[in-house]
């Protein structure tokens, strides 16, 4: 960190976490007095947003029905909303650290509540898959070092993730990889031609939602099974170009499948993840060949290793009975609301008023919902109580994770007056322990 | 026994104490303390349920229990039947006794069953007699007759028993299955068999196939006439010609080891 004027001052390699890349080559030239940071360099064009629209609103610290209230007498009615639920659900945590994350985990445990993050509706699919398939993983660094053939399935890396084609898995000169780009065959599958394909060397247009049987029929190639021709007339992809592809993917060094949305949130979900972890799987018959999901908000890797090290499953939680049970479907916030099941929410950095379906929303409608945000969103429309907290990375230190699980401590820019997601949590914590001491120590004696 | 069910919870309840085995030799009133899960908190059975009479054989559950989950859990004798919808997990861990289900029944249809019967006379959610996730298999034994439709990843890793779908069925039936027979007497929904390893996929109407299945023969199964007469005799609407055949054989998923067959009614 340098001081640059009176009142200019850079942060050096500071963290982008706006998306799971988590960019930690950041210079930002932060304006002190205006609270504000002016110049992001090293940052693509949704870095450069993130870092100069999170500067300091002249908003109160907490609403509560609305109206304006301190942090103390939100976290109160927060915790007395909390303390008599039957079945509360924290939701969101993917735009937070870590350390918030691990004290809703305590929060979830301490009320006997429902814990999901923002994974059940992006790579939530990808977890169920992890746990039947498995997976064979690498870091970005060494798919920047080693992979000389990359495959992006279901994703647009373009628009969603600007630099993980320069940075990662693309252009960027590796150990082995010595002329970058050159030494790289690039294949991207998807339903329709993005922003994204003309990056590619071989770009396959998927029938839309025949991503599974074109896996399926990759599968089987490379396991020397026949496929029938008819495979183009189902898919759109001719059997010739499939079985050049699986000759490529065999006989390469070092193959990488990054998936997308595309896969995980089309019909067969959680197969279609399936079938190509799969896949990878089967190529380590030949070669060197790993999956990574490519993942959406900076930290939602983090919300699924924290709530895995603390819960033992990554996402949809329950621990209503007081340990905790994995059941995605039954314990998935989407479908919780959506069978008119909880009866309050804390909501933590995640705006689900603006992206649930309708039956899910108008749930949240009908009941308390506590809201941690650092913006106005749908979200802090409907809640009961809304916090104002400082954004993590630019306000707050803490841990985030990359997409490919590799922490990286945040190195903040400017102080908020608003506190850290981490700090609400803890006092609501605090407070709602002794509450449900209060109520738990109350129904004890009154069964004795 | 008679437990009516008298007013709809705010939360899902948790009635793993609705079973044969927990509930015979105990008094009305003794039933009536008996714990439920309700959210977070325990409460007794009386607080939902107005019970009357004792165990005798039958317990007759009345009213709309779709948010009540786990009823039947783990009996192994006796015979429950709800008149009117059964919420999720119904008859989970189930080795013995019948249940009948006279309205709907929520996901999770028997996960783990590995003996008795459950039949639904409605439709049934999604994984009906299907692995919970983390767990290689589904059903080891034991019958499930869903006279309406039936959701996604019916029969998922399923091991040994019999899954009959009067209706329609989601995707992915019979996804993972190691043995076993799944009979849909409606169509088959997308990618159905997919990794399968042994067993037989049944449907009486034409299905997409994934590349992984390859035709082998038209035949009139033996085995299959016999299931067929034992599904009609207990009530589903298997026709002459769904017992006549001849049936494609499709045999799959070539993935694996290619030895589980679909089998297509050839009208």
């Amino acid at each position: 960190m340098s001081e640059i004027g009176q009142n200019l001052r850079v942060v050096e390699h500071a963290t982008c976490t706006f998306c799971g890349c988590v960019c930690d080559d950041m210079d930002l030239t932060v304006d002190l007095d205006a609270k504000r940071i002016t110049k992001a360099k090293n940052a693509c064009t949704l870095g450069r947003a993130w870092f100069a629209e999170h500067t300091i609103e002249d908003k109160p610290p907490a609403r509560i029905d609305g109206k304006p209230a301190t942090t103390a007498e939100a976290i109160e009615a927060a915790a007395q909303i909390l303390a008599g639920a039957r079945l509360p659900i924290i939701y969101g945590l993917s735009d937070t650290t870590c350390e918030a994350q691990r004290q809703a985990v305590a929060i979830a445990d301490l009320m006997h509540g429902n814990i999901d993050t923002t994974t059940s509706v992006c790579h939530g699919p990808s977890g169920i898959a992890f746990q039947g398939v498995g997976e064979s993983t690498a870091t970005l660094g060494e798919i920047k070092n080693r992979a000389d053939l990359v495959i992006y399935w279901g994703g647009n890396p373009a628009e969603s993730h600007p630099r993980h084609f320069t940075r990662y898995a693309v252009t960027p000169k590796g150990m082995y990889i010595p002329n970058g780009r050159k030494d790289r065959y690039v294949v991207l599958a998807d339903v329709r031609r993005t922003p994204s394909a003309p990056v590619a060397d071989l770009f396959l247009l998927v029938k839309p939602g025949r991503d599974f049987e074109l896996l399926w029929a990759l599968r089987a190639l490379v396991k020397g099974r026949k496929i029938d021709p008819s495979i183009e007339e189902s898919t759109g992809i001719p059997l010739a170009t499939l079985e050049t592809l699986v000759e490529r993917m065999k006989s390469c060094r070092y193959g990488v499948l990054f998936f997308g949305m595309g896969l995980t949130m089309t019909r067969g979900r959680h197969f279609n993840s399936g079938a190509i972890l799969a896949l990878a799987t089967d190529l380590n018959e030949y070669t060197h060949f790993v999956a990574k999901p490519v993942r959406g908000h900076g930290n939602v890797t983090g919300a699924d290793n924290v709530v895995s090290w603390q819960t033992g499953y990554p996402f949809g939680v329950n621990f209503s009975r007081g340990y905790p049970r994995f059941n995605p479907g039954e314990f998935t916030t989407v479908d919780l609301l959506s069978r008119g099941e909880a009866d309050a929410a804390l909501i933590i950095a995640s705006d689900p008023g603006s992206n649930f379906p309708k039956r899910a929303i108008e749930h949240l409608k009908r009941i308390p919902v506590i809201v941690l945000d650092a913006k106005d969103t749908d979200t802090t429309e409907l809640a009961r109580v809304a916090f104002r907290t400082a954004t993590y990375g630019i306000n707050t230190t803490g841990t985030v994770y990359r997409m490919d699980d590799v922490p990286i401590t945040l190195r903040p820019a400017f102080d908020s007056p608003f506190p850290g997601d981490e700090e609400v949590l803890t006092a609501l914590k605090d407070r709602l322990r002794v509450l449900l001491n209060e109520k738990r120590g109350g129904a004890l004696r009154k069964a004795a | 026994m008679k437990l009516a069910f008298h007013h709809r919870p705010e939360v899902p309840i948790e009635a793993e104490v609705i079973t044969p085995e927990k509930l015979a030799g105990l008094s009305e009133a003794e039933v009536s303390a008996l714990p439920l899960q309700y959210g977070n908190e325990r409460v007794p059975l009386g607080e939902f349920f107005r019970v009357s009479g004792r165990y005798e054989g039958e317990i007759l559950v009345e009213g709309d229990l779709s948010r009540v989950k786990m009823i039947g859990s783990g009996m192994s004798a006796g015979r429950i039947v709800v008149d009117g919808d059964a919420g999720m997990h119904l008859g989970v861990g189930m080795s013995g006794g019948e249940i009948v289900v006279k309205g709907n029944a929520g996901d999770w249809v028997a996960p783990d069953l590995s003996g008795g019967r459950i039949t639904i006379h409605g439709n049934a959610g999604h994984l009906v007699g299907s692995a919970y996730r983390g767990s290689a298999m589904g059903i080891r034994g034991g019958e499930i007759l869903i006279h309406g439709n039936a959701g996604n990843e019916a029969g998922n890793a399923m091991r040994r028993g019999l899954i009959a779908i009067g209706g329609d069925c989601g995707d992915f039936g019979g996804v993972n299955m190691c043995a076993g027979t799944l009979i849909v007497l409606g169509r088959l929904g997308a990618r159905c068999g997919a990794s399968m390893k042994r067993g037989s996929i049944v449907s009486m109407q034409p299905a997409p196939l994934l590349p992984t299945f390859g035709y082998a023969c038209r035949y009139e199964p033996l085995y299959l006439r016999l299931y067929l007469l034992h599904l009609k005799r207990l009530g589903m609407s298997v026709g002459e010609a769904h017992i006549e055949g001849p049936y494609r054989r499709y045999s799959g998923d070539a993935i694996e080891t290619n030895r589980g067959e679909i089998l297509l009614l050839d009208a």
